[in-house]
């Protein structure tokens, strides 16, 4: 008889589990019930059991009528599965309004000159706070510890917006949780409903074990974005519709990482910079063929090259970047195999669509104009091995991607050559937000670039995730991430989730100046402040329109050539 | 590789400013041509020029206004106000003007100008300066960091003398380090700073290492790297307070310069005589 007992690798995730009141009495109901009973418990590894998953990675939530469940345009981290009740669908765009939200309203030109004779406010004064909206569509419930925003009157808020039902058995969410993409509809519940919430590493798990769901998912995708992504793929501008259907149905999915890559950076016990990059999952590796042409579907790719005993940057690629084109161009042209050049790396998730080499050489390749085929050819060659991707030098490369600075779209650089240090950056904050600086203007230093502390707009914006109230959205006009005061609770989800520290909570003052208390707790009221990017305003970041001496930017992280062009100035 | 968009910029705006001075002779030279007074002229374009150049500062006081970036107004700033020299050479030829008002205007008309040319040298040198050291402080905050350091200063060392008994650092702290590190320099530095000081600390400290209990030692290791904290720390006081003591001067010597032209213009125009 053995004497020890075989070692089981636990995913680290089930040391907190979702929800700390799921049972195995309710696990073993749920696993009698669509779509789990059609799941076969043998499919999954001996790591992460169906069961296991259902227990850790998914909780049981009871909603009122009306209660929203999610809004069109929100980021989840989860999908729902209708337990029992019914919830509603809106197939129309519903008011910003009704969600909770407010549009930022532009200021006259009177009111931007304002501050030349205005009386300076006390700090963070809110002469409302109530957290109703002031239509009266929307209101918040506090309860179970989690307070929800609910429609008030679902057939008068509804109104005409056409809806449609979903029903015990159907799942939704799922779509948006795996791919970190914007909610594109809004859900509430329909009576009493009980949902089934499973966060987005259980329903990984339960995709890659379980073919049907994983080919729902992928059909779904098929259907409502691919044609948009691949259209959007300079590559493959010049094939018919004929021919891009050819590539539609020849592409496949892959998907590497983790969503939880913040995590890494707010830990205290942090990995070092050599031990991050080696723990970010290998996509392709230099000296292979390649399988493909990889298309970045969302997340983040670090592109690097064998040094020394290490690995370092030469690139990073986000949304709409392709990786492996120039080595099959070179092949196409020469008839010879072309192994990569550089290593692809997940940095946090990273979701790709591979277009086979076949489909390249065959469809794509032919499209192309000559001299376009060649230069791309050009890239993949020996000669040009050790010449940068980029003309940003490999230490500003590593540390932009080492320090997730890649994920910031409106990033707040500052030249320290230039910076004569005079703040009229903070005062134009501060004057622009009745008093309140949204920035601090410190942070980490890599050469003379100084990356301050302003919100950086990210395009993953994990600080969303979690909002009890989703009074933390993206605009989706402007991409701005901005706050709803009033909706605002101040839990504090987003500013702890924000890697860069770049939100504040601040305890806010009535309208005489006092702190306002909370009539519960007896606590301060604090609400969470941070850089709206001046959205109310015409002139665009103030703290860049009066910088003096040119010395500061809002800029694009996301790819490295905004910011190469402008540090090379 | 292309040329770098601030040296265009640079090379464009001079092309710029010397065109149009080339240009504005011409009228002149008619006006004098047709026996018009060329004082008169110049001295409006002047006073516009000044108005402009003053404007810069309520531009930056109404950082929402949509009225273009700071920066941009600081471009124009910059090549008017070089440009301005020559329209006071157009008005008041190479003399120096009779009249005490008269002497006086001239007087803040060139104190503006050489202040302003001295901060647009200070203002391209002093951030790079500053950007070499170390740590990046703002300038509030320095006060606070200096009372730090000098408590963790403190801290060592009376922990070296708990520890050892030893006193060689402590009177060599008391008499020396201490009030260096506790109190900020004196404004001579702040004109000239220097790394003198810091030097002959460090150097006194390292020749007393031999004297030095082990706990003492370990002590003076972190006096060395908090002396160095507070030499960076008072150099960027001098320098972040160099750069705002200019701008103060240059901002009053053009409240004095907008004083006096206006009184200038209305004394002018009270006794305007000539044709008509
Ligand atoms: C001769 C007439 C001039 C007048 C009336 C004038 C006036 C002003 C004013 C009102 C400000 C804004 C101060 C503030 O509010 O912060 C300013 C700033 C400045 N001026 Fe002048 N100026 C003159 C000439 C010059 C010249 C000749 C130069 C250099 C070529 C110059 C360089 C600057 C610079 C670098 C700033 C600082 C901009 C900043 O950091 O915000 N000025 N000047």
């Amino acid at each position: 008889m053995p004497t020890t007992q075989p070692i089981l690798t636990r995913p680290q995730r089930w040391d907190e589990p979702f929800a700390a009141d799921m049972s195995d009495e309710l696990v073993q109901r749920l696993l009698g019930i669509e779509p789990f009973v059609r799941m076969n418990p043998a499919d999954f590894p001996r790591s992460t059991p169906l069961a296991g998953i259902l227990r850790n990675d998914a909780r049981v939530v009871e909603l009122r009528d009306g209660d929203l469940i999610v809004r069109e345009g929100d980021y989840g981290s989860s999908a729902f599965l209708v337990l029992h009740g019914r919830v509603r669908i809106a197939l129309e765009s519903l008011a910003p309004d009704l969600l909770g939200r407010e549009s930022p309203k532009r200021l006259s030109l009177w009111q931007a000159l304002a501050p030349l004779w205005r009386k300076p406010k006390p700090p963070e004064l809110r002469p409302s706070l109530s957290a109703r909206d002031a239509n009266g569509k929307v209101a918040l419930r506090n309860e179970q510890a989690q307070p929800r925003v609910f429609l008030q009157d679902v057939p008068a808020v509804i109104g005409e917006t056409r809806t449609a039902q979903l029903r015990a058995g159907e799942l939704f969410g799922e779509l948006s949780a795996l791919a970190r993409t914007p909610r594109s509809a809004t859900v509430f519940a329909d009576g009493a409903v009980t949902l089934l919430e499973i966060r987005w590493q259980g329903l990984r798990d339960l995709m890659k074990h379980t073919p049907a769901l994983q080919s729902h998912i992928h059909s779904m995708y098929r259907q409502n974005s691919l044609r948009v992504h691949l259209r959007e793929t300079p590559l493959l501008a010049n094939l018919s519709a004929e021919q891009l259907s050819v590539v539609e149905k020849a592409v496949e999915f892959q998907s590497f990482g983790s969503f939880d890559w913040h995590h890494d950076l707010t830990k205290p016990n942090a990995p070092d910079f050599a031990q991050r990059i080696s723990r970010e999952p290998i996509v392709a590796e230099e000296g292979e063929l390649p399988m493909g042409i990889l298309l970045v579907r969302t997340g983040f790719g670090r592109v690097t090259e064998r040094f020394g005993e290490g690995d370092r940057t030469r690139d990073y690629l986000a949304k709409g970047a392709a990786f492996g084109a120039a080595e099959l161009a070179c092949t196409t042209i020469t008839g010879a195999p072309t192994p990569l050049r550089h290593t692809l790396r997940a940095v946090g998730q990273l979701d790709l669509l591979l277009i086979p080499a076949l489909t390249f050489t065959q469809v794509i390749a032919p499209t192309l104009p000559r001299d376009d085929l060649h230069r791309l050819a050009a890239e993949a060659a020996p000669v040009k091995q050790s010449s940068t991707a980029t003309p940003l030098a490999d230490r500003t490369l590593d540390f932009l991607v080492d320090q997730r600075f890649i994920n910031g779209v409106e990033a707040m650089v500052i030249n320290l050559d230039r910076c004569t240090r005079c703040d009229d950056c903070v005062r134009a904050c501060a004057a622009t937000h009745d008093g309140n600086p949204r920035f601090v203007r410190d942070g980490m230093v890599h050469d003379q670039f100084q990356f301050a502390h302003a919100c950086m707009h990210c395009a993953d914006p994990v600080c969303l995730i979690g909002c009890p109230t989703g009074a933390i959205h993206r605009e989706q006009t402007t991409g701005v991430v901005q706050i709803n005061d009033r909706t605002c609770i101040g839990c504090g989800t987003c500013a702890s989730s924000c890697p860069y520290t770049n939100i504040q909570m601040v305890e806010v003052r009535r309208r005489d100046g006092v702190i306002a208390i909370d009539s519960l707790t007896g606590q301060p009221i604090v609400k969470a402040a941070k850089c709206d990017l001046c959205n109310s305003h015409h002139s665009g970041p103030a703290c860049q329109q009066a910088c003096p001496h040119d010395a500061l930017v809002r800029i694009d992280l996301t790819s490295p050539t905004s910011f190469a062009n402008w540090s090379a100035r | 590789m292309s040329i770098r968009y601030f040296k265009r910029r640079r090379v464009r705006s001079a092309l710029l400013l010397s065109a149009v001075l080339i240009i504005a002779m011409l009228p002149f030279r008619w006006i004098d041509a047709n026996l018009w007074r060329t004082e008169e002229a110049s001295g409006w374009t002047l006073l516009l020029a000044i108005i402009v150049l003053t404007l810069l500062a309520l531009r930056k006081r109404v950082p929402t206004a949509p009225l273009g970036r700071v920066a941009t107004w600081v471009q124009v700033h910059l090549y008017l106000g070089l440009g301005s020299a020559a329209l006071a050479l157009a008005h008041v030829g190479w003399k120096w003007p009779t009249g005490w008002l008269e002497g006086s205007l001239y007087l803040a008309y060139w104190g503006t100008f050489i202040s302003g040319v001295a901060g647009l040298y200070l203002t391209r040198t002093i951030p790079k300066q500053l950007a070499r050291t170390g740590e990046q402080v703002v300038y509030e905050r320095i006060p606070r960091l200096r009372r730090l350091i000098a408590d963790e200063s403190q801290r060592s060392v009376v922990n070296a003398v708990a520890e050892s008994g030893a006193l060689t650092l402590a009177n060599f702290y008391q008499s020396q380090l201490f009030p260096y590190l506790d109190a900020p320099r004196s404004w001579w530095y702040g004109l000239r700073p220097t790394s003198e000081l810091r030097r002959k600390l460090l150097g006194e400290l390292t020749s007393l290492n031999r004297y030095f209990s082990a706990a003492e030692r370990t002590a003076a290791e972190r006096l060395f790297a908090l002396v160095r904290k507070k030499d960076d720390l008072d150099f960027h006081a001098a320098k972040q307070g160099v750069l705002k003591g200019w701008l103060f001067g240059h901002l009053c010597l053009t409240a004095v310069l907008v004083l006096l032209s206006l009184a200038h213009m209305v004394t002018v125009l009270a006794f305007r005589g000539g044709p008509g």
